[in-house]
């Protein structure tokens, strides 16, 4: 396994979930930071300037979708890839995600494998 | 104007019916005004024809009279010059032909009397007085013509010229009355047949008039029909036509259609009224399925992400930290529990709706399954670092006949709400008994509701706000759950909350059988 020197910013309110997913992508490889709202993930967005985003939609102080929304109105921001990460499974979510700006879409239970899938192609498009 | 707009008014008031009878009584008014001055007319050339065969006949009497009465003054007069002369004497037959044509005379006379009438009266008289005398001298002359020396009395001249006179006075005047009754008839012809073609000419006229201003209204009536229907049909239903300005058909035709406007819109709206209930419902029906799915989601996350991960650490062949592990397995049979409990709520609410949630009855004591429930939420309690409070009146409370699987989960559900919505705060459970009613209360010190919250927060599927679901978890079944146990209980549950400051919700049961409903 390569250590990978890009940082992954893991945005998630329920601390159950974000532990599992921290200790996931560690023993992926990845380097992780976290952030357990919408307005704690943009200053971590800035602050950080992280490779890739998985961002939950649903967040207490700033859900993700306004999150998304603002980061691409910020020019310091904007080119920083976002993966949606949210347990509304409908069509229209997904649909609604890709158009506040979020360049992929991934439903909870996180299928790991795809999920990885998902941010090494994310990685190279930002590259 | 005004008249113009009484009129205008009076008009299309009559009914379509009343309408034909009024148009066809004025044509046949003037159907009879022509027959009768074409009758008149020809009483008139009758009556002038009459007249003129009158006068041509007075006048042919009068020529006999005066021809009559010549020829026998010339024999008159030659008898007297006989007389002189030879003195020879009449015999009987001439004599009696002598009287004969006297009354000949006479008869004439009576037979022109029969002629004239009023106007010629004056006339005949002094006619008929001087011929009666004529006669009568010469019916003298002849009775004394053959006495033996009489004197032959021979009527004078002046009395045959007087009556000569008379004759020509009467047929002038004869003339002149006839020409006054022609010239008097000749006019009345004239006005009849004047009458006659004005009668005609207005007659077309008014039916003229009269189809006009029958067509003008029934069209006008029909347009307004017409433009009304035609809005129905657009869907204006609220459109009514007016009424009030056609009596009769036309009026209770504009009725009805305002009537059948009335009850389409009546129907219309029902039918908007239960699409949208319908699909509000249908709406809910999504929504819940949406939120039951992300719940589902929430805790599956979890059990799987763990499985798979703690799979991954057994098979990369380091060492195991045991407590991490331990922790972990935790987490998965927690993750496990909440899942069973979110079907177990959705199982409750779909039986509940369905009709097939069954109330079983026993005796047991609250105050025990209170205090059993708190001990067995008190991992809850640490979630947010709340403190339990539990302040049971021990004094009042006693057994009670009731559901004790129904009211463990009220108070559980109540419970739970009040650790999610609270941190660091107080969760007060008090319990209390009058007579015949139990009182549960579980306080918090949360985020509590605003009014408009408040007055949702029992419905199915709703929570305080549509992402408290999210931020909070549960899909909004608990409160709707606890709300229907406490009507198949008999009882009811009250909730008094405040923005910020905490809910305090109080669930009042019945405590014995009597007052007990079977089912929802």
């Amino acid at each position: 396994m390569v250590m990978s020197e890009q940082l992954i910013l893991l945005v998630e309110d329920n601390e159950v979930n974000r532990d599992m997913l921290v200790r996931r992508l560690e023993r992926a490889g990845h380097r992780v930071s976290t952030a357990g709202d919408g307005e704690a993930a943009l200053q971590n967005m800035r602050a950080l300037q992280p490779a890739v985003v998985l961002m939950d939609m649903n967040l207490p102080v700033k859900d993700g979708w306004s999150a998304c929304e603002e980061a691409a109105g910020d020019a310091s921001i904007k080119h920083i890839p976002i993966i949606a990460l949210t347990a509304h499974a409908m069509a229209e979510d997904k649909h609604r995600a890709l158009e506040a700006g979020c360049c992929d879409y991934a439903t909870k239970p996180v299928n790991f494998p795809e999920l990885l899938e998902k941010i090494a192609t994310c990685l190279n498009a930002g590259r | 104007m005004r008249a113009a707009d009484a009129v205008s008014q009076l008009r299309p008031r009559l009914s379509l019916r009343g309408r034909l009878y009024l148009f066809s009584a004025a044509i046949l008014i003037l159907f009879a005004i022509n027959v009768g001055t074409s009758l008149w007319g020809s009483f008139a050339r009758n009556e002038s024809s009459l007249a003129y065969q009158e006068a041509v006949t007075a006048a042919q009497l009068t020529a006999e009279l005066e021809q009559n009465l010549q020829t026998k003054r010339q024999q008159v007069l030659v008898l007297a010059t006989l007389r002189e002369t030879t003195d020879e004497p009449l015999d009987e037959a001439a004599l009696e032909q002598a009287r004969a044509d006297l009354e000949i005379i006479s008869e004439r006379l009576r037979q022109l009397g029969g002629f004239g009438g009023e106007e010629l009266e004056a006339h005949y008289r002094r006619l008929h007085d001087s011929v009666t005398a004529l006669l009568a001298e010469w019916r003298q002359f002849y009775e004394q013509y053959n006495a033996d020396g009489a004197i032959i009395a021979v009527e004078s001249a002046r009395s045959y010229n007087s009556t000569q006179q008379r004759l020509q006075e009467l047929d002038q005047r004869q003339s002149f009355v006839a020409v006054q009754r022609a010239n008097a008839i000749d006019r009345t012809i004239t006005l009849t047949d004047q009458i006659t073609v004005i009668g005609f000419i207005s007659s077309i006229a008014i039916t003229l008039a009269l189809v006009f201003a029958m067509i003008r209204s029934t069209n006008a009536s029909l347009t307004r029909m017409k433009r009304g229907v035609e809005r129905f049909g657009s869907g204006d239903l609220t459109y009514r036509i007016d009424d009030q300005r056609d009596s009769g058909e036309i009026g209770d035709l504009a009725r009805t259609f305002n009537d059948m406007s009335a009850k389409l819109q009546i129907a219309i709206e029902e039918m908007n009224t239960a699409r949208a209930d319908a699909d509000s419902a249908n709406a809910a029906k999504s929504m819940f399925l949406a939120n039951v799915s992300h719940e589902l989601r929430t805790p599956l996350n979890a059990i799987i992400g763990y499985s798979e991960m703690l799979q991954d650490e057994l098979g990369d062949g380091l060492d195991i930290d045991r407590e991490q592990f331990h922790h972990d397995l935790a987490t998965i049979i927690f993750s496990g529990n909440q899942l069973l409990t979110l079907i177990n709520d959705i199982l409750d609410l779909s039986k509940i709706e369905t009709g097939k949630m069954q109330v079983s009855l026993e005796v047991f004591s609250p105050a025990a399954l209170l205090v059993q429930v708190c001990d067995a939420l008190s991992p809850l309690l640490s979630q947010n670092n709340n403190r339990l409070v539990l302040d049971i009146d021990n004094d009042s409370m006693r057994d009670i006949n009731s559901d004790r699987g129904k009211l463990q989960q009220i108070v559980t559900n109540l419970f739970s709400n009040a650790c999610k919505f609270t941190k660091e705060g107080d969760i007060t459970v008090s319990a209390s008994m009058t007579a015949d009613a139990l009182t549960v209360a579980v306080a918090d010190t949360g985020i509590g509701m605003t009014q408009a919250q408040q007055d949702r927060v029992f419905e199915a599927f709703i929570q305080a706000e549509s992402n408290t679901g999210l931020q909070y978890g549960g899909t909004g079944l608990g409160l709707a759950i606890v709300r229907e146990f406490c009507t198949m209980l008999g009882g009811s549950i009250a909730l008094e909350s405040r923005p910020d400051e905490g809910s305090v919700f109080r669930v009042t049961l019945p405590a014995g059988p009597t007052s007990v409903r079977a089912s929802a």
